[in-house]
Protein backbone atom coordinates (compact mmCIF):
# COMPACT_ATOMS: atom_id res chain seq x y z
CA UNK A 1 0.00 0.00 0.00
CA UNK A 2 3.20 2.31 0.35
CA UNK A 3 3.09 2.75 -3.62
CA UNK A 4 -0.64 3.39 -3.58
CA UNK A 5 0.16 5.74 -1.05
CA UNK A 6 3.09 7.40 -2.62
CA UNK A 7 1.50 7.14 -6.06
CA UNK A 8 1.89 7.72 -9.70
CA UNK A 9 1.80 11.36 -8.14
CA UNK A 10 4.77 11.39 -6.26
CA UNK A 11 6.76 10.65 -8.45
CA UNK A 12 5.66 12.44 -11.30
CA UNK A 13 5.75 15.50 -9.34
CA UNK A 14 9.08 14.70 -8.04
CA UNK A 15 10.50 14.34 -11.87
CA UNK A 16 8.47 17.14 -13.35
CA UNK A 17 10.46 19.64 -10.58
CA UNK A 18 13.58 17.50 -11.21
CA UNK A 19 13.56 18.18 -14.89
CA UNK A 20 12.23 21.93 -14.83
CA UNK A 21 15.66 22.44 -12.36
CA UNK A 22 18.01 20.51 -14.67
CA UNK A 23 16.95 21.95 -18.12
CA UNK A 24 16.74 25.73 -16.63
CA UNK A 25 20.49 25.10 -15.46
CA UNK A 26 21.28 23.85 -18.83
CA UNK A 27 19.61 26.80 -20.08
CA UNK A 28 21.40 28.64 -17.87
CA UNK A 29 25.11 27.44 -18.70
CA UNK A 30 24.44 27.31 -22.63
CA UNK A 31 23.42 31.22 -21.81
CA UNK A 32 26.60 32.23 -19.93
CA UNK A 33 29.14 29.70 -21.05
CA UNK A 34 32.01 30.68 -22.75
CA UNK A 35 30.58 29.72 -26.51
CA UNK A 36 27.29 31.87 -25.29
CA UNK A 37 29.95 35.05 -25.02
CA UNK A 38 30.38 34.95 -28.58
CA UNK A 39 27.02 34.55 -29.68
CA UNK A 40 26.75 37.39 -31.87
CA UNK A 41 30.02 39.47 -32.83
CA UNK A 42 32.40 37.24 -34.18
CA UNK A 43 34.58 34.23 -32.89
CA UNK A 44 37.82 34.38 -30.90
CA UNK A 45 40.50 34.23 -33.03
CA UNK A 46 38.84 35.14 -36.00
CA UNK A 47 40.50 39.06 -38.27
CA UNK A 48 38.56 41.76 -37.11
CA UNK A 49 37.49 43.90 -39.95
CA UNK A 50 39.81 46.79 -40.76
CA UNK A 51 38.65 50.25 -41.02
CA UNK A 52 39.89 54.30 -39.88
CA UNK A 53 37.72 56.67 -38.97
CA UNK A 54 37.92 59.63 -37.67
CA UNK A 55 36.82 61.46 -34.42
CA UNK A 56 34.90 64.65 -34.52
CA UNK A 57 38.14 66.52 -33.76
CA UNK A 58 40.13 64.62 -36.06
CA UNK A 59 41.81 62.34 -34.58
CA UNK A 60 41.96 59.00 -36.95
CA UNK A 61 41.60 55.70 -35.12
CA UNK A 62 41.95 52.29 -36.48
CA UNK A 63 41.51 49.14 -36.01
CA UNK A 64 43.55 46.79 -35.36
CA UNK A 65 45.37 49.02 -32.65
CA UNK A 66 49.11 50.18 -33.43
CA UNK A 67 50.06 48.62 -30.22
CA UNK A 68 47.48 48.27 -27.31
CA UNK A 69 44.21 45.96 -26.74
CA UNK A 70 41.23 47.84 -28.11
CA UNK A 71 38.05 47.69 -27.04
CA UNK A 72 35.00 48.43 -29.56
CA UNK A 73 31.88 49.49 -27.55
CA UNK A 74 29.14 49.10 -30.15
CA UNK A 75 26.55 51.56 -28.32
CA UNK A 76 25.00 54.93 -28.62
CA UNK A 77 22.87 57.13 -26.29
CA UNK A 78 21.63 53.85 -24.89
CA UNK A 79 24.74 53.30 -23.16
CA UNK A 80 23.31 55.28 -19.88
CA UNK A 81 20.96 53.18 -19.32
CA UNK A 82 23.10 50.68 -18.45
CA UNK A 83 25.36 52.38 -15.21
CA UNK A 84 26.85 49.26 -14.56
CA UNK A 85 28.75 48.67 -18.10
CA UNK A 86 29.49 52.55 -17.77
CA UNK A 87 31.46 52.15 -14.55
CA UNK A 88 33.12 49.13 -16.04
CA UNK A 89 34.07 51.20 -19.17
CA UNK A 90 35.43 53.73 -16.54
CA UNK A 91 37.31 51.41 -14.85
CA UNK A 92 38.97 49.92 -17.90
CA UNK A 93 39.58 53.60 -19.47
CA UNK A 94 42.02 54.31 -16.56
CA UNK A 95 44.18 51.15 -17.93
CA UNK A 96 46.82 52.42 -19.89
CA UNK A 97 46.89 48.98 -21.93
CA UNK A 98 43.43 49.17 -23.33
CA UNK A 99 42.26 52.00 -26.00
CA UNK A 100 38.51 52.44 -25.47
CA UNK A 101 36.15 53.31 -28.72
CA UNK A 102 32.91 54.09 -28.59
CA UNK A 103 31.08 52.78 -32.17
CA UNK A 104 27.91 54.79 -33.25
CA UNK A 105 25.91 53.03 -35.95
CA UNK A 106 25.32 55.90 -37.59
CA UNK A 107 26.35 59.85 -36.54
CA UNK A 108 24.86 61.17 -33.18
CA UNK A 109 24.48 64.59 -33.01
CA UNK A 110 25.52 65.27 -28.72
CA UNK A 111 26.96 61.29 -28.58
CA UNK A 112 30.12 62.85 -27.58
CA UNK A 113 29.17 65.28 -24.86
CA UNK A 114 26.69 62.40 -23.38
CA UNK A 115 29.91 60.24 -23.06
CA UNK A 116 31.63 62.65 -21.13
CA UNK A 117 29.09 63.65 -18.90
CA UNK A 118 29.06 59.78 -18.22
CA UNK A 119 33.00 60.24 -17.24
CA UNK A 120 33.87 58.78 -20.16
CA UNK A 121 35.48 61.84 -21.83
CA UNK A 122 39.10 59.95 -22.68
CA UNK A 123 36.79 57.51 -24.77
CA UNK A 124 37.12 58.03 -28.82
CA UNK A 125 33.58 58.43 -29.89
CA UNK A 126 33.46 57.28 -33.58
CA UNK A 127 30.42 57.22 -35.96
CA UNK A 128 30.27 53.97 -37.81
CA UNK A 129 27.40 52.52 -39.81
CA UNK A 130 25.13 49.62 -40.51
CA UNK A 131 27.89 48.25 -42.63
CA UNK A 132 30.11 48.58 -40.15
CA UNK A 133 28.42 46.62 -37.21
CA UNK A 134 27.29 44.00 -39.87
CA UNK A 135 30.73 43.30 -40.56
CA UNK A 136 31.28 42.74 -36.50
CA UNK A 137 27.98 40.78 -36.64
CA UNK A 138 26.47 43.51 -34.22
CA UNK A 139 22.60 43.19 -33.46
CA UNK A 140 22.16 44.12 -30.16
CA UNK A 141 23.60 47.23 -28.09
CA UNK A 142 25.82 47.33 -26.10
CA UNK A 143 27.84 45.27 -27.05
CA UNK A 144 31.65 44.78 -27.28
CA UNK A 145 34.58 43.60 -28.60
CA UNK A 146 38.19 42.88 -28.09
CA UNK A 147 40.42 43.44 -30.99
CA UNK A 148 43.88 43.07 -30.52
CA UNK A 149 47.00 44.34 -32.34
CA UNK A 150 47.46 41.17 -34.44
CA UNK A 151 43.82 42.39 -35.84
CA UNK A 152 42.17 39.37 -34.41
CA UNK A 153 39.05 39.14 -32.14
CA UNK A 154 39.60 37.99 -28.74
CA UNK A 155 36.41 37.88 -27.02
CA UNK A 156 33.26 39.47 -28.12
CA UNK A 157 29.58 39.75 -25.96
CA UNK A 158 26.85 41.61 -25.36
CA UNK A 159 26.97 43.30 -22.52
CA UNK A 160 23.91 44.68 -20.12
CA UNK A 161 25.81 44.14 -16.81
CA UNK A 162 29.38 45.07 -15.67
CA UNK A 163 29.97 41.29 -14.81
CA UNK A 164 29.46 40.82 -18.97
CA UNK A 165 32.54 43.30 -19.22
CA UNK A 166 34.54 40.99 -16.24
CA UNK A 167 33.49 38.13 -18.25
CA UNK A 168 34.88 39.04 -21.58
CA UNK A 169 38.15 40.78 -20.08
CA UNK A 170 38.63 37.07 -18.63
CA UNK A 171 37.97 35.73 -21.84
CA UNK A 172 40.30 38.24 -23.42
CA UNK A 173 42.84 37.66 -21.17
CA UNK A 174 43.64 40.85 -20.04
CA UNK A 175 45.66 40.50 -16.81
CA UNK A 176 44.08 41.84 -13.20
CA UNK A 177 45.92 45.38 -11.78
CA UNK A 178 46.93 44.80 -8.39
CA UNK A 179 44.08 46.52 -7.07
CA UNK A 180 41.34 44.42 -8.74
CA UNK A 181 43.02 41.32 -7.06
CA UNK A 182 41.28 39.78 -3.93
CA UNK A 183 43.50 41.26 -0.91
CA UNK A 184 45.24 43.36 -3.20
CA UNK A 185 48.05 41.45 -4.02
CA UNK A 186 50.84 43.13 -6.11
CA UNK A 187 50.91 39.56 -8.46
CA UNK A 188 49.67 40.33 -11.99
CA UNK A 189 47.44 36.92 -13.05
CA UNK A 190 46.06 36.38 -16.47
CA UNK A 191 42.67 34.68 -16.28
CA UNK A 192 42.19 31.79 -17.74
CA UNK A 193 38.96 30.63 -19.26
CA UNK B 1 0.92 -8.48 -16.25
CA UNK B 2 -0.16 -7.14 -13.09
CA UNK B 3 2.91 -5.65 -11.18
CA UNK B 4 2.72 -7.67 -7.45
CA UNK B 5 4.92 -6.16 -4.83
CA UNK B 6 5.60 -2.38 -3.51
CA UNK B 7 8.97 -2.35 -5.27
CA UNK B 8 7.58 -3.38 -8.53
CA UNK B 9 4.36 -1.65 -8.59
CA UNK B 10 7.25 1.80 -7.79
CA UNK B 11 9.16 0.75 -10.65
CA UNK B 12 5.93 0.53 -13.10
CA UNK B 13 4.91 3.42 -12.05
CA UNK B 14 8.55 5.69 -11.93
CA UNK B 15 8.79 4.10 -15.83
CA UNK B 16 5.51 5.44 -17.12
CA UNK B 17 6.27 8.68 -15.13
CA UNK B 18 9.75 8.91 -16.36
CA UNK B 19 8.57 8.21 -20.24
CA UNK B 20 5.75 10.76 -19.44
CA UNK B 21 8.44 13.28 -18.66
CA UNK B 22 11.00 12.09 -21.12
CA UNK B 23 9.09 12.66 -24.17
CA UNK B 24 7.60 16.31 -22.75
CA UNK B 25 11.20 17.16 -22.49
CA UNK B 26 12.15 15.98 -25.93
CA UNK B 27 9.40 17.25 -28.00
CA UNK B 28 9.59 20.64 -26.00
CA UNK B 29 13.08 20.72 -26.94
CA UNK B 30 12.62 19.61 -30.82
CA UNK B 31 10.19 22.32 -30.83
CA UNK B 32 12.39 25.00 -30.24
CA UNK B 33 14.83 23.96 -33.08
CA UNK B 34 12.33 22.30 -36.00
CA UNK B 35 14.80 23.55 -38.13
CA UNK B 36 17.52 21.13 -37.18
CA UNK B 37 15.33 18.23 -36.03
CA UNK B 38 14.21 18.32 -39.94
CA UNK B 39 17.58 18.34 -40.91
CA UNK B 40 17.46 14.71 -39.06
CA UNK B 41 14.21 13.65 -39.85
CA UNK B 42 15.30 14.31 -43.40
CA UNK B 43 17.64 11.52 -43.33
CA UNK B 44 14.88 8.89 -43.13
CA UNK B 45 12.59 10.20 -45.42
CA UNK B 46 12.43 7.81 -48.80
CA UNK B 47 12.66 9.75 -51.81
CA UNK B 48 14.06 12.14 -54.34
CA UNK B 49 15.53 15.36 -52.54
CA UNK B 50 12.90 17.77 -53.43
CA UNK B 51 10.26 15.17 -51.78
CA UNK B 52 12.13 14.93 -48.63
CA UNK B 53 13.26 19.02 -48.34
CA UNK B 54 8.92 19.71 -48.54
CA UNK B 55 8.15 16.61 -46.12
CA UNK B 56 10.60 16.42 -43.75
CA UNK B 57 9.90 19.75 -41.73
CA UNK B 58 6.15 19.25 -41.60
CA UNK B 59 7.19 15.50 -40.03
CA UNK B 60 9.45 16.95 -37.78
CA UNK B 61 6.82 19.64 -36.69
CA UNK B 62 4.39 16.68 -36.22
CA UNK B 63 7.20 14.26 -34.21
CA UNK B 64 8.01 16.85 -31.98
CA UNK B 65 3.99 17.81 -31.59
CA UNK B 66 3.26 14.33 -30.95
CA UNK B 67 5.65 13.59 -28.38
CA UNK B 68 4.46 16.84 -26.64
CA UNK B 69 0.75 15.34 -26.99
CA UNK B 70 2.17 11.94 -25.64
CA UNK B 71 3.97 12.71 -22.51
CA UNK B 72 0.52 15.31 -21.21
CA UNK B 73 -1.40 12.88 -21.99
CA UNK B 74 0.59 10.05 -20.23
CA UNK B 75 1.35 12.34 -17.33
CA UNK B 76 -2.02 13.97 -16.59
CA UNK B 77 -4.12 10.23 -17.52
CA UNK B 78 -2.39 7.53 -15.95
CA UNK B 79 -4.90 5.29 -15.88
CA UNK B 80 -6.14 4.78 -20.07
CA UNK B 81 -4.65 1.99 -20.45
CA UNK B 82 -4.50 2.63 -24.22
CA UNK B 83 -1.46 5.21 -23.60
CA UNK B 84 0.70 2.38 -22.93
CA UNK B 85 0.86 0.86 -25.83
CA UNK B 86 1.11 4.46 -27.77
CA UNK B 87 4.40 4.84 -25.84
CA UNK B 88 5.38 1.60 -26.33
CA UNK B 89 5.05 1.88 -30.27
CA UNK B 90 7.15 5.82 -30.26
CA UNK B 91 9.75 4.11 -27.90
CA UNK B 92 10.02 1.48 -30.23
CA UNK B 93 10.08 4.04 -33.33
CA UNK B 94 12.98 5.20 -31.17
CA UNK B 95 14.70 2.57 -31.39
CA UNK B 96 14.43 1.66 -35.11
CA UNK B 97 15.13 5.23 -36.06
CA UNK B 98 18.50 4.91 -33.53
CA UNK B 99 19.55 1.57 -35.65
CA UNK B 100 18.47 2.76 -38.78
CA UNK B 101 20.61 6.01 -38.21
CA UNK B 102 23.66 4.07 -36.94
CA UNK B 103 23.57 1.91 -40.10
CA UNK B 104 22.48 4.64 -42.26
CA UNK B 105 23.69 7.90 -40.86
CA UNK B 106 26.43 6.93 -38.11
CA UNK B 107 27.95 10.02 -36.90
CA UNK B 108 25.21 12.45 -37.89
CA UNK B 109 23.51 14.45 -35.16
CA UNK B 110 20.02 12.62 -33.63
CA UNK B 111 18.69 15.91 -32.55
CA UNK B 112 16.50 13.93 -30.39
CA UNK B 113 16.71 16.84 -27.67
CA UNK B 114 16.92 19.49 -30.26
CA UNK B 115 19.80 22.08 -29.92
CA UNK B 116 20.43 20.31 -26.63
CA UNK B 117 21.54 16.73 -27.90
CA UNK B 118 24.89 16.52 -28.92
CA UNK B 119 24.60 12.86 -29.39
CA UNK B 120 25.09 11.53 -32.55
CA UNK B 121 24.23 7.87 -33.81
CA UNK B 122 26.37 5.39 -31.79
CA UNK B 123 25.59 1.91 -30.33
CA UNK B 124 25.11 3.58 -26.74
CA UNK B 125 22.30 5.63 -28.53
CA UNK B 126 20.56 2.01 -29.81
CA UNK B 127 21.46 0.66 -26.26
CA UNK B 128 19.64 3.70 -24.56
CA UNK B 129 16.83 3.82 -27.18
CA UNK B 130 16.68 -0.11 -26.40
CA UNK B 131 16.26 0.53 -22.65
CA UNK B 132 13.47 2.83 -23.08
CA UNK B 133 11.61 0.54 -24.99
CA UNK B 134 11.94 -2.04 -22.18
CA UNK B 135 10.97 0.81 -19.54
CA UNK B 136 7.87 1.39 -21.85
CA UNK B 137 7.37 -2.27 -21.99
CA UNK B 138 7.55 -2.25 -18.30
CA UNK B 139 4.84 0.63 -18.27
CA UNK B 140 2.28 -1.86 -19.49
CA UNK B 141 2.08 -3.47 -16.24
CA UNK B 142 -1.11 -3.26 -14.20
CA UNK B 143 -0.67 -1.14 -11.03
CA UNK B 144 -3.38 -0.79 -7.93
CA UNK B 145 -6.13 1.65 -9.50
CA UNK B 146 -6.24 3.45 -6.51
CA UNK B 147 -2.63 4.77 -7.11
CA UNK B 148 -3.04 5.77 -10.66
CA UNK B 149 -6.74 7.19 -10.90
CA UNK B 150 -6.65 11.03 -10.35
CA UNK B 151 -8.94 13.61 -9.92
CA UNK B 152 -9.72 16.09 -12.12
CA UNK B 153 -7.62 18.84 -10.29
CA UNK B 154 -4.84 16.53 -9.53
CA UNK B 155 -4.76 15.75 -13.75
CA UNK B 156 -4.62 19.72 -13.82
CA UNK B 157 -1.92 20.12 -11.95
CA UNK B 158 -0.06 17.71 -13.63
CA UNK B 159 -0.92 18.91 -17.18
CA UNK B 160 0.57 22.17 -15.76
CA UNK B 161 3.83 20.39 -14.66
CA UNK B 162 4.32 18.88 -17.99
CA UNK B 163 4.08 22.41 -19.81
CA UNK B 164 6.35 23.64 -17.54
CA UNK B 165 8.52 20.93 -18.48
CA UNK B 166 7.95 21.53 -22.04
CA UNK B 167 8.65 25.08 -21.65
CA UNK B 168 11.70 24.74 -19.56
CA UNK B 169 13.11 22.32 -22.34
CA UNK B 170 11.93 24.77 -25.21
CA UNK B 171 13.79 27.46 -23.63
CA UNK B 172 17.26 25.72 -22.44
CA UNK B 173 17.08 23.71 -26.62
CA UNK B 174 16.20 27.57 -28.00
CA UNK B 175 19.61 29.22 -25.45
CA UNK B 176 21.49 26.56 -26.69
CA UNK B 177 20.43 26.51 -30.44
CA UNK B 178 21.33 30.43 -30.51
CA UNK B 179 24.60 29.63 -29.24
CA UNK B 180 25.53 26.96 -31.71
CA UNK B 181 24.03 28.71 -34.88
CA UNK B 182 24.39 32.18 -34.61
CA UNK B 183 22.56 33.69 -37.66
CA UNK B 184 24.19 35.28 -39.96
CA UNK B 185 25.17 39.03 -40.59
Amino acid sequence: MIAAAIGFVGIAVILCVAAVFGLLGVGQIALSGADAIERDGLARGRPAPRWSLADSRGVVRSSPPASKLQLIVFADHSLKSFPSVVAGLRELSHRGDVEIVILTRGRHEGAEALIDQLGLGAVAVLAGSAAIYGRYNVRVMPFAIFVDSAGLVRASSLVNHDWQIAKLRQVAEIPLEADELPGGSSTRIASAV
Amino acid sequence: MHAEGIFLQLAVLGCKASLAVLLLAAGGAKLADLAGFASTVRLFVPGRLPRALAISPVLAAAIAAGEVLAGAASLSMPAAGWLNPVVLAICCCFAVAWTVGYVRHAGRACRCFGALSRQRFTVAGIGRAVGLTLAAAAATAGVPQVSIELSLLTRLGLLGGGALVAMAAFSAAAAAGARREPEPA
